[in-house]
């Protein structure tokens, strides 16, 4: 079996294994859920050292036919642009299990539905055939249900079916544009390598009902404005390591489908909609970063920063160089690693003080040393300090998107100004100023929770001083991608 | 020569139902179940027989070609014969059933069957109306077995009514059409246009729309189902929709095609229509058996697109999903009857209503999962069978160019998945009165893993499903 297909479908061995464990032996079903999902990271891990750094194409290709009827195949594989989030999606979803190891309510279909959701996560950005990709693409979908649904705040079942509906939505016109070029290809074929050199023969309005359809699912996902609504309210009411691998991972979907679909796939509907896409990343940045800093819930501050962050890397798109696609695929890891590590430090204090408003805290600092210099750090990183690695992203896709867009890159920097305004408001809020007497008896973090979030501030830094070795990753395939636009 | 042979299967269906009455006399009341194993032992044998005669490959046509048998028609005969098997399964354990008259309720089972398999094979109008006759009565008579329920009188009358309606305009179309024409056979049918032709048509569909619960003639689903001994709903939704949408698309996608009567665009209106209105209707739904018999309207809609893409890819399409229908719809009833039969003994509302499946996952967590399985494959939600059947569905329309038809599907997907999902959530989000899981019985169990089953397996690997679906699409004119 191939090491992307191992990778991929040990969660659902695991997942299997959760299913038929007595749900009264939680320790087996938390030990199997942590093993399947670390044996998925080590796996990916181990493809870290033997990924070819000079190749742009598709590595450890795995192929075999599904349904050879309707010329469907299995096929997996990864390249610079995937490859990224296959890591990241590995490791932040073992964080977030250990993250989860204090669920105490129906544990079982817990992990079960956690690990489901891994295997849709790891599978979309592997997956090289395109209904396998659309299988991939929904297997996300259900489990996402029933986690917000089941364990998340006061109003999940409204987020659960909120989060179903839209995200459906988007994926049906998605399965309608996959169709279409199905039949506009010859010989009709459901394979993306294939698909992306068939564009030659497709008229420019062809490609653009196609770019239109791929777009909603993706813009849904990302979240692109206006089609955010969803996002703020799924991730207040998620649990803290759902919202966490909504924001790392779940996010990043929609941004790697427009590079890999919209734009390697249509380029003529890609340059038709690039005026309004530039637009629309831009009033993500500034509009989430606003939205951001008029929040009371640390959450739902958190959540808007997404929006803001996923603006960048729209941004960096838009800019169609070699520089701003490295800068948004790192962008994309960078806040992966960043949001994760501030959701489930959101939590940490959540499940202590069971409240999430900015001025319910105060003083914090003299309390919680280990929390507030952690939150501090992730705070720091993702508003860009330089050195950390928010800083190293964010300037990249700004470096990428100007030579192209001046005006509007100058005008994003106006959300780097609020992110940062933000940022420090709640630190100042939560952790300076007199000790609110109220949180006295607040106890620092446990072990559990630094296991989850020490190697995220350790990546933080890392990634801050030295990125070159994630970007090494993705050199070969950005360069190859910035060319393929005329 | 006569090709009496052809008819073998269903003869030996008719004459085996007709003695189960005979076996009735010397059965004890208390071994009435011995009659519902004999009922589905029936079925299986039949269902030999004509899986042999497909295995040899023969087609052909029988005596004044009023009827065809083709590798078409035995897939929906098959198909009609094990929806016939898993409901008798279900019948077994269904708790109001258990009174009498077993072998008249078997009986009739079997003759409805043997009626759906003369339809789907059916080339003259005289056969398609007979057949459609014969279906109709016993499903009158099924609807309202359950005498001593208020509402499964009353579903049986609407329905008979209803039906009434539409066969004298059935009959009333052939008439004309014979008029028009001078036939009532369908092969070879030459161009005839003239308003005659057109009305006489246009009635003949009404009366299919009728039994294959397509909208604006579904009216009498709701009651009829919710009425229904559940065992006879789930055999309702499924093997009549199933025959007459075979016969439905013999009629109009084969025999009378887009070259002699364009009906392709009224035919796309009346898909949409159906898929619409079934599902806007579900949502206001509190009946599970209700929920489902909109949702089964809806179904029909997507498979008529299938039919109006007139296309190889959109008669497989019909093949494919209708398969998987079964499987996913059969699944659904099954557990809804586990549920129903189990509420009755404790809770004091209705046993079918939404509430009675709260906290379904924490009393038996794997037929909560089963039950989210059909639901998400109703939906047509990967990694499901639903999701293949509506994807070829929609790929057929996309390939014959009805792009508004397949937006219009998959946005009425959306739809059906927020319903859909509202048992998901009773079943999973609202808490549970009581932990016991409920109790099912070993025949029930087994229909409900082999519908789950084939969900997933066809769901993963669809392959042997598309392949033999393929191979069967493939009709004598």
């Amino acid at each position: 079996m191939n090491i992307l297909s191992l990778i991929t479908f040990i969660p659902l061995l695991g997942a299997l294994i959760v299913l038929l464990a007595p749900k009264e032996k939680e320790r087996l079903i938390q030990g199997v859920s942590l093993a399947s999902s670390g044996v998925s990271l080590l796996l990916s891990a181990y493809l870290y050292f033997v990924f070819d750094r000079t190749s742009p194409g598709m590595q450890f290709v795995e192929r075999l036919p599904w349904i050879p009827s309707m010329n469907i195949h299995y096929a997996l594989g990864v390249d610079g642009l995937s490859f990224p989030l296959v890591l990241l999606t590995t490791l932040m979803t073992l964080l977030s299990l250990i993250g989860s190891l204090g669920i105490k309510e129906r544990v079982k279909e817990y992990f079960f539905w956690f690990l489901l959701l891994e295997v849709g996560m790891i599978g979309v950005f592997e997956a090289l055939d395109f209904v396998l990709f659309y299988v991939f693409w929904e297997l996300t979908l259900v489990p996402m249900y029933f986690l917000i649904g089941i364990w998340g705040g006061p109003q999940k079942e409204y987020a659960a079916i909120k989060f179903f509906l839209y995200t459906l939505f988007g994926s049906v016109f998605m399965l309608l544009a996959i169709l279409a070029v199905y039949f506009n290809s010859s010989p009709h074929t459901f394979d993306m390598m294939a698909l992306m050199n068939a564009h030659g023969a497709w008229s420019p309005r062809f490609q653009i009902l196609v770019f239109i359809g791929f777009y909603l699912a993706f813009a849904i996902k990302v979240p692109a404005f206006p089609f955010h609504t969803w996002l703020p309210l799924a991730h207040v009411e998620a649990p803290t390591a759902v919202s966490v691998v909504l924001a790392a991972i779940l996010l990043k979907m929609g941004v790697y489908g427009i590079m890999r679909v919209s734009y390697s796939m249509l380029p003529l509907g890609f340059a038709w909609f690039l005026p309004i896409l530039v637009v629309i990343a831009v009033v993500n940045i500034v509009y989430g970063a606003l939205c951001a800093m008029a929040q009371a819930d640390m959450k739902k501050m958190v959540a808007y920063s997404s929006i803001n962050h996923m603006g960048y890397s729209l941004l960096a798109i838009a800019g169609l160089t070699a520089t701003g696609f490295s800068g948004a695929v790192l962008e994309m890891v960078n806040h992966g690693i960043i949001t994760g590590a501030l959701f489930l430090l959101v939590g940490v204090i959540y499940d202590r003080a069971h409240t999430r408003d900015l001025s319910a805290f105060g003083g914090l600092a003299t309390r919680l040393p280990v929390y507030a210099g952690m939150m501090s750090l992730a705070a720091f990183a993702s508003l860009g300090l330089p050195g950390l690695a928010g800083f190293v992203s964010e300037f990249l896709c700004f470096l990428g998107a100007f030579p192209r867009w001046k005006l509007h890159t100058a005008l994003s920097v106006l959300g780097i100004l609020t992110t940062a305004a933000f940022f420090l408001r709640m630190i100042e809020k939560v952790f300076l100023g007199p000790a609110n007497a109220r949180w006295a008896g607040l106890e620092d973090m446990n072990l559990r929770e630094l296991a989850a979030t020490a190697p995220l501030a350790v990546l933080m830094i890392v990634l801050g001083i030295w990125p070159r070795w994630a970007l090494d990753l993705m050199n070969a395939t950005m360069i190859h991608m910035a060319g393929l636009f005329k | 020569m006569t090709n009496l042979h052809l008819l073998y299967p269903e003869i030996a269906l008719s004459l085996l139902a007709l003695s189960l009455l005979v076996v009735e006399l010397f059965v004890a009341p208390r071994h009435n179940r011995l009659l519902y194993h004999l009922g589905w032992m029936v079925s299986m044998v039949v269902l030999c027989i004509v899986g042999f005669t497909i295995s040899e490959g023969a087609s052909s046509q029988g005596v004044g070609t009023l009827w065809s048998v083709d590798p078409m028609s035995q897939f929906f005969k098959l198909l009609i014969l094990v929806t016939t098997v898993l409901c008798l399964l279900l019948g077994l354990e269904y708790k109001p059933l258990e009174g009498g008259h077993a072998g008249s309720f078997v009986c009739l089972l079997l003759l409805s069957s043997a009626g759906m398999m003369f339809l789907v094979s059916s080339v003259d109008l005289l056969m398609t109306f007979l057949s459609l006759e014969l279906i109709s009565l016993t499903s009158f008579v099924l609807t309202g077995f359950e005498r001593a329920n208020p509402k499964s009188n009353e579903g049986a009358i609407k329905y008979f009514l209803f039906g009434a309606f539409s066969s004298a305009v059935m009959a009333y179309g052939i008439s004309l059409f014979y008029g028009a024409t001078g036939t009532t056979r369908l092969v070879g049918l030459s161009h005839t246009g003239g308003t005659l032709f057109l009305l006489g048509v246009l009635f003949i569909l009404l009366g299919f729309c009728f039994k294959a619960a397509i909208a604006p003639m579904h009216f009498w689903v709701p009651d009829a189902y919710e009425g229904a001994p559940t065992p006879v709903t789930a055999y309702l939704s499924l093997a009549p929709k199933i025959a007459t949408l075979g016969a439905l698309l013999r009629l109009f996608g084969i025999l009378v095609p887009a070259s002699v009567l364009e009906l392709t665009t009224l035919l796309a209106v009346l898909s949409g229509l159906t898929m619409t209105i079934g599902n806007l209707t579900a949502f206001f739904q509190e009946n599970v058996k209700r929920l489902l018999a909109y949702s089964s309207v809806a179904q029909a809609g997507y498979i008529l697109i299938g039919i109006v893409s007139e296309s190889t890819l959109g008669l497989e399409g019909v093949l494919l999903y209708s398969f998987v229908y079964v499987a996913m719809n059969l699944g659904a009833f099954a557990v809804a009857q586990v549920i129903a039969d189990d509420s009755r003994r404790s809770y004091k509302g209705d046993p079918y209503g939404l509430e009675s499946f709260n906290g379904l996952a924490q009393r038996s967590l794997g037929l909560a999962l089963a039950m989210t399985f059909f639901l998400l494959s109703l939906a047509g939600i990967p990694p499901m069978a639903g999701f293949m059947g509506k994807f070829y569905i929609f790929s057929s329309a996309i390939q014959s160019g009805h792009y508004f038809l397949a937006a219009l599907g998959v946005l009425n997907s959306v739809a059906s998945a927020y319903y859909y999902m509202r048992i998901a959530f009773h079943m999973f989000f609202k808490p549970a009165a009581t932990l016991e899981a409920p109790a099912a019985g070993p025949y029930v169990t087994g229909g409900l893993a082999l519908a789950a089953a084939a969900v997933l397996l066809f769901g993963f690997y669809p392959e042997p499903l598309v392949a033999s679906v393929q191979a069967s699409a493939q009709y004598l004119p």
